[in-house]
C-alpha cells in the first residue's frame, strides 16, 4: 500500500470510515501509535533479538547494547521479535444494538476498527490473533493464527452479518470460550447492554479458564451524555417498546440509572481481575489504544490509575 | 342566558390554540433509533407518563382558562326574577336625565328644586354599583351630556354632580326622548335604567302631546324608564317683556320703556316694586300695587339718555323666589345725534310734511342733535350720505342705477331708508333699478324695496271715503306706540289711493288697511339696515293720514326704529347670536364674552354678502359683549330668559300617574317609592366577574404549574450534567 493518508486528523473516526480498507486503517493507526511520544505498546511481550536501532530518550536503559556502545561509541538499543505462542481472541459483539450511531460512525464500525488495529499490533509482534463474532449466538468463530489475512476476514464477516438482537452475553461468551483450546487474551468489544450479572458471568467463565481478559465498552457519545433536546420517541434497536418523552425531564433518570450500571460494571470487572475500559466512539482511535496500553502498562507495573 | 357581546363568543374558539399546540407539540417528536433502551424502560417511563398527565393538566387548564375569560368578555347575564344557579350581580345601565331648566331654580325653604332633585340622584346612585355604565345628561333647550358611559365611581360621580347647576334655558320636551334614546341605544348593559327626574310643570303635563306620550313609550321599550318628579311651590312672578315704547334713542332725551310683570302662580300679589336701572344705576321705580293670579301688569319705565353709546337697561323685581326671570334686559344704542335726509320727488308738500311730522315737539324748539332737511330729488346726487342715518324718499319718480346702488350699500351698513309712493312714481323704473341683481357667484342681491310695485289702486268707497287702518296690528316696534292710541283716531286715518305691491319673500307687512290684506306699511332687511315701505303718499292727495296725530307718531318711530342698531333687539336663552360685517374684517374670528365673563372666540364666515360671526347657543341670561376683534370696544347683547318656562305650578303626582299610564313608565314621587321600584324592576344578573374571576384563577393556576414545571427543567439545567469521570473514558485524557 502506498497510499499516505493526510497527517491531519487521520484517525478520526469518521475519516477512517471513509477510508474503507481496514487494513490500511489499521496500519495506519498502528503506525501512529509507535512514532511520536508514545511509548511502544507491546514492550514486553517479546523475548526474542530482532535488531538494534539507535537509542532514543525514552527507551530503557536496561536495553542499550553496551558491546556496540564500546565499539562505535554510540548508543543502540536492542529490539526483540515477539514470541509467537501468544494467542489473542478479539471478541466481537455485533448485536443490533451495536449499530447505533449518533454520527457517521457506528459503534459496530468503531469495534471492526478498533479489532483490525489490535489484530494488526498483536500480528505484527509476530502473535497469533483469533476472532469470533457474536449477537444472539456466535456467528463466527477463527482460531488464532499469525497472518495479516484476519484483518479483512473481520471486515468480510462484520459485513455479511445481519444482526439480531441479543439476549444474553453470558452463554455467547461460554460457547466462545468452550471453543478456545488455550489460554489466550480475550479481547470484547461490546457495548455490553444487558444485565450486569450476565456480563460479570460470562467474563467471569472466561477468567475461570485462564484467559487475560480486556472488556473495550464501547459507546457512542449520546449513550454516555444523553444530550438530546425537546420531545423524542426512542425506537429501542433491539425489539423494544418505543418512548416518546420529553428528554429534558428524563435525563437526570437516565444518566443516574445509566451511570449507575457503568459503575457496577466497573466495580464487577474489578472484582474479576477483568480489564475494563470504557471507549468514546467519537474520539480518535489512537487516543483510545494510547490510554488503552498506557493504564494496562501502569496496570501491570502496580500504580494506581 | 344572554350575552351583551354574543360575537365574542366567537373567541371561544380560542380553545383550539392550546389544543393545537399540544397536537403540534406532539407531532414535532423527532424519531431516533436507541441502543440503550434498557435505561428507558422503568422509572423512565413511569416518569413520562406522569409527563404526559401534566401536559394533559396543563392544556385543561389552558383550555378552561380560555372558555371561562371567552365567557367573561360575552358578558353574560340571566334574567329570571326567581334567581339562577349562576353566580351574578343585579346591575344594570342607568341613564339619568336631570332638568336643568330655570324653573328647577324654584325655591322652597332652603332648598331649590335642584338641589333635591340632586339629593334624589345621589339615593339612585347608591344603588348603582361600581363600575357599571352611567350617562349623566342635563336636560335643558339643549341637553348637555356631563358623563357617558361612565364606568360608575361614587366620589367622582358625587363630584360631578355636586358641580352640575340649573341653567337659564327652557326644557324642550320635544327634544328629550329623542336624546334619551340615543343614550340608551350608545350604552351596553344588560338592563338599561333611564331616570327623568323634573318637575313635571302643568303647563307642559296638563295636556302632554301624544307625540311625546309615544316617544315615552317607545323609550320604555328599550329601558325601564322611571319619572321622578321633584315637586315645589307655583308662586312665581316674572317681568315677562321690555320694550321701548316712545322716544328717540339720542343723547340728550327721555324714552319711554314698558315692563310687563306677569303674575304665574295661583293667587294674587300685591305691591310689586319694578325697578329700572340704565348701565346699573337706578333710574325710575315703579309698584304695581296687585296682580290677579295668571295675569300681568305693565308699568311705564322713563330712560333719560345722558350719554351717547350702548346703554343696557333692565327692569328688575325683588322678593321673589324664582330669580332668573325676575330681570329684563334691553340695550339701546344711544346716537349722538340723528340726521334725516328727506328728498322729495313731489312739489314740496310731501317734504314740507314729513319735516313737520318728524320735528314735531312740544316746545317747537330746534335741536341741534336732531337734524331734518328736505332737499328736491334732483339735488339727491350732491348731497353727502355719510352723515345721514335715514333717508326719506317721497314720491321720487326715478333713480339712476348708480344711486340703487348707492343706496343698497347705504342700507347695508346699517342705516335706514323710507320709500313713500305718489303720484310722479314711474312704477317701470323704480321695479327695474330696485329689482336684486344677479352676482358674479350666481347669486341674487336682494332688492332695494321690499316689494314690487304694481298698479295704482282706488281704495275709497263708494261714498268716496277711504280705507282705515286695520286695528289689529302686529306686535312690531313701529306699531307699538299706534296700539295705544284711541280706536277711533285710526279709523279716521283713511286712504284713498294705494300702489299694488307684490312683498317679496323676505319683507312682511307691517300695517295693513282694514278689511283687506293690502299692506300700507312693508319693512325688510338688508344687511344690518332696514327699508320702510309705504304703498301710499306722503302728500294728503291719497290719504289724510300726514294730516292726522298718526303720521308725526309713526315717522318718529321709524325713525327711531331705522336709526337704531340690530343689537338693540334682545335675544332668548338658547337663541343665536350674531355679528354681521358688510365687508371683510381683518381679524377672523369675533369674540363674545358671556355674563360670567367667558370669552367666546367664534370664527367669521361669509354668508350671502355679508360677513357673519354666529354664536348658535347663547346659555346665559345677562348682558354678552359681542367685540370684533379681541382688542375692539364691545358691543353689548341683551339675553333674557324665555318666560313660557314661568309657570312653574307642578303638576300633582296622581295627576302624572294618569298622564302616563300606558306609556310603561314608573311614577316614583318618593325615595322609598324609587327604590322599591329599582329593586323590583332589576332583575337581570350580571355573572361576567364570576366568569372572569374563575377564568384568572385558572389562568393563574396554568402559570403557578407550568412555571413550576419550567424551574425544575431550568434548575435541572443549571447543575452539572452528570456524566462518566473524564477519566473513566478511554482517550478523554
Amino acid at each position: 500500500m502506498s497510499e499516505q493518508l493526510p497527517q491531519t486528523n487521520y484517525l478520526d473516526p469518521e475519516v477512517l470510515q471513509k477510508l474503507g480498507d481496514l487494513e490500511l486503517i489499521a496500519r495506519e493507526v498502528v503506525e501512529g501509535l509507535r512514532v511520536g511520544t508514545h511509548r511502544s505498546p507491546l514492550r514486553g511481550f517479546s523475548t526474542e533479538f530482532a535488531h538494534h536501532r539507535q537509542y532514543a530518550p525514552g527507551d530503557a536503559i536496561r536495553n542499550i547494547d553496551w558491546r556496540v556502545f564500546g565499539r562505535t561509541d554510540r548508543y543502540y538499543t536492542k529490539l526483540y521479535e515477539a514470541e509467537t505462542n501468544f494467542d489473542c481472541f478479539l471478541l466481537i459483539d455485533a448485536s443490533s444494538s451495536m449499530n447505533y450511531a449518533s454520527g457517521k460512525v457506528s459503534k459496530l464500525e468503531y469495534a471492526k476498527f478498533l479489532a483490525a488495529s489490535l489484530a494488526h499490533i498483536v500480528l505484527k509482534q509476530r502473535d497469533s490473533v483469533g476472532l469470533s463474532v457474536f449477537d444472539s449466538a456466535v456467528r463466527a468463530y477463527l482460531p488464532p493464527r499469525s497472518s495479516m489475512g484476519i484483518i479483512l476476514q473481520i471486515d468480510r464477516l462484520l459485513r455479511d452479518i445481519k444482526p439480531t438482537p441479543r439476549t444474553s452475553i453470558a452463554r455467547q461468551l461460554h460457547d466462545i470460550a468452550l471453543m478456545m483450546k488455550r489460554r489466550s487474551m480475550v479481547v470484547l468489544i461490546s457495548d455490553l447492554f444487558s444485565s450486569v450479572d450476565d456480563i460479570l458471568g460470562g467474563l467471569d467463565h472466561l477468567r475461570f479458564d485462564g484467559h487475560n481478559v480486556v472488556v473495550l465498552h464501547t459507546l457512542d457519545p449520546y449513550e454516555l451524555k444523553f444530550p438530546f433536546q425537546g420531545a423524542w420517541c426512542f425506537e429501542g434497536l433491539e425489539g423494544e417498546e418505543p418512548l416518546t418523552t420529553q428528554v429534558e425531564r428524563i435525563r437526570e433518570d437516565y444518566l443516574a440509572s445509566f451511570n449507575e450500571y457503568l459503575q457496577a460494571l466497573r466495580d464487577g470487572c474489578t472484582a474479576s481481575h477483568v480489564d475494563y475500559t470504557t471507549v468514546d466512539t467519537s474520539l480518535p482511535l489512537d487516543g483510545v489504544l494510547s490510554e488503552f496500553f498506557f493504564k494496562r502498562q501502569a496496570a501491570m507495573n502496580g500504580a494506581r490509575l | 342566558m344572554s350575552f351583551l357581546n354574543p360575537l365574542l363568543l366567537f373567541a371561544g374558539l380560542g380553545v383550539a390554540l392550546p389544543i393545537l399546540a399540544h397536537l403540534l407539540n406532539r407531532y414535532r417528536v423527532r424519531h431516533t433509533p436507541w441502543a440503550a433502551m434498557q435505561f428507558l424502560n422503568r422509572s423512565v417511563r413511569v416518569r413520562s407518563r406522569q409527563l404526559r398527565l401534566r401536559d394533559v393538566l396543563l392544556l385543561l387548564l389552558r383550555c378552561i382558562a380560555v372558555l371561562l375569560l371567552t365567557l367573561a368578555l360575552s358578558r353574560p347575564a340571566t334574567h329570571n326574577p326567581d334567581g339562577s344557579w349562576l353566580p351574578g350581580e343585579r346591575r344594570a345601565g342607568v341613564i339619568i336625565a336631570l332638568d336643568a331648566s330655570f324653573s328647577m331654580q324654584q325655591g322652597d325653604g332652603n332648598s331649590t328644586r335642584f338641589q333635591r332633585a340632586v339629593e334624589l340622584i345621589g339615593a339612585i346612585g347608591e344603588r348603582i354599583h361600581t363600575g357599571d355604565p352611567v350617562s349623566l345628561v342635563l336636560m335643558g333647550g339643549e341637553s348637555r351630556v356631563v358623563a357617558r358611559n361612565m364606568a360608575f365611581e361614587p366620589a367622582r360621580f358625587a363630584t360631578i354632580l355636586q358641580q352640575q347647576q340649573a341653567s337659564a334655558e327652557v326644557l324642550d320636551w320635544d327634544r328629550v326622548p329623542k336624546q334619551l334614546q340615543e343614550l340608551a341605544e350608545d350604552m351596553s348593559a344588560h338592563q338599561k335604567e333611564i331616570y327623568l327626574v323634573t318637575d313635571f310643570q302643568a303647563q307642559t303635563w296638563n295636556r302632554p302631546s301624544t307625540r311625546l306620550l309615544a316617544a315615552f313609550k317607545a323609550l320604555g321599550e328599550s329601558a325601564s324608564v322611571f319619572m321622578v318628579p321633584v315637586s315645589g311651590g307655583p308662586e312665581n312672578l316674572a317681568v315677562t317683556d321690555l320694550d321701548l315704547i316712545s322716544g328717540a334713542l339720542r343723547k340728550g332725551t327721555v324714552a319711554r320703556y314698558q315692563a310687563t310683570v306677569r303674575n304665574c302662580g295661583p293667587s294674587p300679589v300685591a305691591d310689586i316694586e319694578v325697578q329700572c336701572r340704565a348701565d346699573g344705576v337706578q333710574i325710575d321705580n315703579k309698584r304695581i300695587p296687585l296682580i290677579l293670579a295668571g295675569s300681568s301688569e305693565t308699568v311705564s319705565l322713563f330712560v333719560p339718555f345722558h350719554n351717547a353709546g350702548p346703554t343696557r337697561i333692565t327692569a328688575e323685581i325683588n322678593g321673589d323666589s324664582l330669580h332668573a326671570d325676575n330681570v329684563r334686559r334691553v340695550v339701546a344704542v344711544v346716537r349722538d345725534r340723528v340726521s334725516v335726509l328727506c328728498v322729495d320727488g313731489s312739489t314740496g308738500d310731501a317734504g314740507r310734511l314729513i319735516t313737520a311730522a318728524l320735528l314735531a315737539r312740544d316746545d317747537g324748539t330746534e335741536d341741534d342733535n336732531y337734524v331734518v332737511r328736505s332737499v328736491p330729488w334732483l339735488s339727491f346726487p350732491g348731497q353727502d350720505l355719510e352723515s345721514v342715518d335715514v333717508i326719506v324718499l317721497a314720491n321720487v319718480p326715478e333713480i339712476t342705477p348708480d344711486q340703487t346702488e348707492q343706496l343698497v350699500q347705504y342700507v347695508r351698513q346699517g342705516n335706514g331708508l323710507v320709500w313713500f309712493a305718489g303720484d310722479r312714481v314711474k312704477v317701470a323704473e323704480w321695479n327695474e333699478r330696485s329689482a336684486g341683481r344677479g352676482t358674479e357667484a350666481g347669486k341674487m342681491e336682494s332688492p332695494l324695496l321690499p316689494a314690487v310695485i304694481g298698479q295704482l289702486v282706488d281704495s275709497s268707497d263708494a261714498l268716496g271715503a277711504g280705507q282705515p287702518l286695520d286695528p289689529s296690528m302686529p306686535d312690531h316696534v313701529l306699531c307699538r306706540p299706534m296700539r295705544s292710541l284711541p280706536e277711533d283716531l285710526l279709523s279716521e286715518t283713511r286712504f284713498l289711493k294705494r300702489l299694488q305691491v307684490e312683498p317679496t319673500a323676505t319683507s312682511f307687512p307691517v300695517l295693513n288697511l282694514a278689511g283687506s290684506d293690502s299692506p300700507i306699511l312693508l319693512e325688510h332687511t338688508l344687511g344690518r339696515g332696514q327699508v320702510v315701505m309705504f304703498t301710499t303718499s306722503a302728500e294728503a292727495t291719497w290719504n289724510n293720514m300726514a294730516l292726522t296725530p298718526v303720521f308725526p307718531m309713526l315717522m318718529q318711530q321709524i325713525i327711531t326704529y331705522l336709526a337704531g342698531r340690530e343689537f338693540e333687539q334682545p335675544r332668548l336663552v338658547g337663541d343665536s347670536l350674531s355679528l354681521a360685517y358688510t365687508e371683510q374684517p381683518d381679524a377672523s374670528d369675533a369674540v363674545f364674552d358671556s355674563p360670567s365673563e367667558q370669552s367666546l372666540t367664534v370664527p367669521v364666515r361669509a354668508y350671502r354678502n355679508q360677513y357673519v360671526a354666529l354664536l348658535e347657543h347663547a346659555r346665559e341670561a345677562g348682558f354678552y359683549v359681542a367685540r370684533v376683534s379681541v382688542q375692539a370696544p364691545g358691543m353689548p347683547i341683551a339675553v333674557n330668559v324665555d318666560t313660557r318656562e314661568s309657570d312653574v305650578t307642578c303638576l300633582p303626582e296622581s295627576e302624572l300617574r294618569t298622564r302616563l299610564e300606558g306609556t310603561g313608565t314608573t311614577v316614583a314621587a318618593t325615595e322609598a317609592e324609587l327604590l322599591s321600584a329599582m329593586e323590583a324592576t332589576r332583575t337581570g344578573r350580571s355573572s361576567w366577574r364570576f366568569f372572569m374571576f374563575a377564568g384568572l384563577v385558572f389562568l393563574l393556576l396554568e402559570c403557578l404549574f407550568a412555571d413550576r414545571l419550567l424551574t425544575k427543567q431550568w434548575s435541572r439545567r443549571q447543575q452539572p450534567e452528570p456524566s462518566p469521570a473524564p477519566a473513566e473514558v478511554a482517550g478523554d485524557a
